[in-house]
């Protein structure tokens, strides 16, 4: 095997020694004006500015911002039903989930303001997500409207909040399978897994939200809240984690008693 | 001759013409270099110089009780600042508070601190800030409402409030406290802070370093006292806090920590030692031990049950269930000066809205509390600052609704 020199290697890819050395120097140049370049990040400590808050706004019941007043008594008969007052809690109702959605729907969920909506919409495979240019606003819009047509006809002309519970339930589990026909674009299976997920997430949401009213759902399930730090517990295996949960908003331990 | 040996000729003369002046220029780096140290150690900086402005060009408004004052441009401007002086004019100002064309100062220019610093000192002084760029900056100095603005009012409060005079070192003492006594009361001027003012603004020179009230801040005690001073804290600590912003216990922010990265983190630390070796001294007296000193108030009082509540939901994930914090990181509640002082005001104010530590080089985190005056109302806050005040072996008066009220309004006119 014969020995060969770098230079002859660096003839092998065409290149000169000449031009290999002038190529690093350039590459040293490059790499030194790319250092100059570097902003030294020291002195300010971190982010931080007097006064300076953006603080959440507590969602407060009142009248509604999204729904007309029939709507919100329609969502709110669902969400009584989908989340039934019982042992375990009270019911999505009165925990709030019906003003939770009513606020999402009024802010920026409810116009997709921070999606792209700008087209084309195409049908998209199941996996893709939603692709139409329906926003969540406009799905309960149309799909309240068309639950409530349906009930007037197939239901001796009785609204959906005139119904008895039973019957609710079984045209909701109707339409859980998709089976129910509703008029327009939005379809009975799809609206109504739209509406089980906004419930769920007002059940569970912090109470600033409007829902999980007293901090409910987080009780049932033993859930902290907006707690973080764990290292005054995190090596007392074995018990019980003592501390009540806390919202954004705060308990209502943090009012002074007597 | 060849022009390489004329060459030569003429460079050696030049080294010998340069030799004496070489010596002279030395002389002036040391005195110049010399005063720069002075102009550090006593932060002129702070006050004459505005944010994102030119060093010693003019400062920012300085709301005090009286009214707005702004510290004029010291630099060697000829029109807008001191280039017309002469070294004369600087040490009457600083020595006695009468500023060129007999000007009288108002005390928010320290001069009854500076008027101990020694001729020497400003001798030094004056030479480094011949040596500063000359900036063109008019600055509208007193901005007081009548009658204050009248300079001649000062001559009375002089009379009543203002004491001239060279520092004089305890011969009792050694070198190394004397040094500290003359950094902390004349260069550092500590009192401008730490010490209680009266009702003219003047330090109450008998409750000297013993905490006083500024720009909603609460400069605390600076005594050897135990409990609501740094007696607790070992000379080592003390330098630490001084040098780098942070020690065992606390992080230094708002005005002790423009405090801190203008000036004591830039001091030799011969000069720290000197420091705590003078405010520690006497240490051991503690005026919460042995009787005297406030009880903490009962666990089960309405105050400390619901500020237990908020401490555990809104503080302890930083500072601690035991108030202990994190060093270097999450100040230390157990102990500390600030959260027993007898004017909770920083307490509050660090409370509603939050601060940030100092960042050195030491110690470049800089790390921030968020505000909490969004989350909590002012109830709320009073009772979780007498908890904090009142656990962990803390003991000082409960903080009422009002206090909390104060210090909230302050803030947003300060906004």
């Amino acid at each position: 095997m014969s020995k060969t020199s770098a230079a002859d290697r660096l003839d092998v890819l065409g290149t000169s020694r000449r031009r290999f050395l002038a190529s690093t120097a350039m590459g040293l140049v490059v790499l030194a004006t790319s250092g100059v370049k570097a902003r030294v990040l020291f002195g300010t400590g971190l982010p931080w500015d007097s006064g300076a808050t953006d603080p959440p706004r507590q969602v407060l019941p009142g009248p509604w911002q999204f729904f007309t007043p029939r709507e919100g008594e329609v969502v709110e008969a669902i969400v009584e039903r989908l989340i039934p007052a019982d042992e375990l809690s009270v019911s999505g109702k009165d925990a709030g989930c019906a003003v939770f959605i009513d606020r999402q729907l009024a802010g920026h969920y409810g116009t997709s303001d921070r999606l792209y909506m700008k087209g084309p919409f195409q049908p998209g495979l199941p996996t893709q997500g939603d692709q139409t240019d329906l926003t969540p606003a406009k799905k309960y819009r149309l799909g309240l409207k068309a639950l409530d047509a349906h009930c007037r006809t197939a239901m001796d002309g009785k609204g959906f909040t005139d119904l008895s519970p039973e019957q609710k339930d079984s045209l909701l589990a109707a339409m859980e399978k998709d089976e129910v026909a509703f008029d327009g674009p939005v379809g009975s299976g799809s609206f109504f897994s739209l509406v089980l997920q906004n419930t769920m997430e007002g059940f569970f949401a912090d109470p600033i939200y409007g829902g999980n009213r007293d901090m409910v759902s987080w009780k049932m399930i033993g859930f902290p809240g907006t707690r973080y730090d764990y290292r005054d517990f995190v090596l007392k295996h074995n018990q019980k984690y003592p501390l009540p949960p806390v919202s954004i908003g705060g308990r209502s331990d943090w009012a002074r008693k007597g | 001759m060849t022009r390489t040996r004329l060459a030569a000729a003429a460079a050696v003369t030049v080294l010998l013409a340069a030799a004496p002046r070489a010596e002279a220029a030395d002389q002036d780096f040391a005195q110049i270099e010399r005063g720069r140290y002075i102009a550090v150690t006593a932060d002129c900086v702070a006050c004459h110089s505005a944010p994102g402005g030119k060093p010693y060009a003019g400062g920012s408004a300085l709301q005090t009780p009286f009214g707005t004052l702004v510290a004029p441009n010291i630099t060697p401007d000829r029109e807008t600042g001191i280039g017309s002086w002469t070294e004369e004019d600087l040490r009457r100002t600083l020595q006695d508070g009468v500023g060129r064309g007999g000007k009288r100062l108002y005390p928010a220019m320290p001069y009854p601190a500076y008027t101990k610093m020694t001729d020497d000192d400003i001798h030094a002084l004056w030479a480094y800030l011949q040596t500063l760029a000359p900036v063109r900056n008019q600055v509208d100095v007193n901005q007081l409402p009548f009658p204050f603005n009248v300079r001649l009012v000062m001559a009375g409060w002089n009379l009543l409030n203002f004491e001239p005079g060279r520092f004089k070192p305890d011969p009792q003492k050694s070198p190394e406290w004397n040094r500290g006594a003359y950094l902390v009361e004349a260069l550092g001027h500590c009192g401008t802070c730490h010490t209680p003012k009266t009702m003219l603004g003047a330090d109450d020179t008998g409750k000297a370093l013993q905490g006083a009230n500024l720009q909603a801040w609460y400069a605390p005690s600076i005594t050897a006292d135990s409990r609501k001073g740094i007696g607790g804290w070992t000379a080592e600590q003390l330098t630490a806090y001084l040098k780098t912003g942070a020690n065992h216990q606390s992080l230094a922010s708002g005005p002790m920590a423009e405090e801190i990265q203008n000036s004591s983190s830039r001091m030799t630390d011969a000069d720290l030692s000197a420091i705590a070796a003078y405010l520690l001294d006497g240490k051991g007296s503690a005026s919460g031990q042995g009787g005297g000193g406030p009880a903490p108030l009962a666990a089960d009082d309405a105050r400390m049950t619901a500020g237990s509540a908020i401490y555990t939901d809104s503080c302890m994930a930083c500072h601690g269930g035991d108030g202990k914090g994190q060093t270097f990181l999450f100040p230390t509640l157990a102990g500390s000066g600030v959260v027993q002082a007898d004017d909770p005001a920083t307490l509050i104010r660090l409370v509603l809205d939050g601060s940030r530590a100092v960042a050195t080089d030491t110690r470049p985190t800089g790390p921030a509390m968020p505000p909490l005056g969004w989350r909590l109302d002012d109830a709320q806050v009073a009772a979780v600052v007498t908890y904090i005040r009142n656990s962990w072996r803390n003991a000082a008066a409960p903080v009422g609704v009002d206090d909390v009220a104060k210090v909230r309004r302050t803030l947003a006119e300060a906004q």
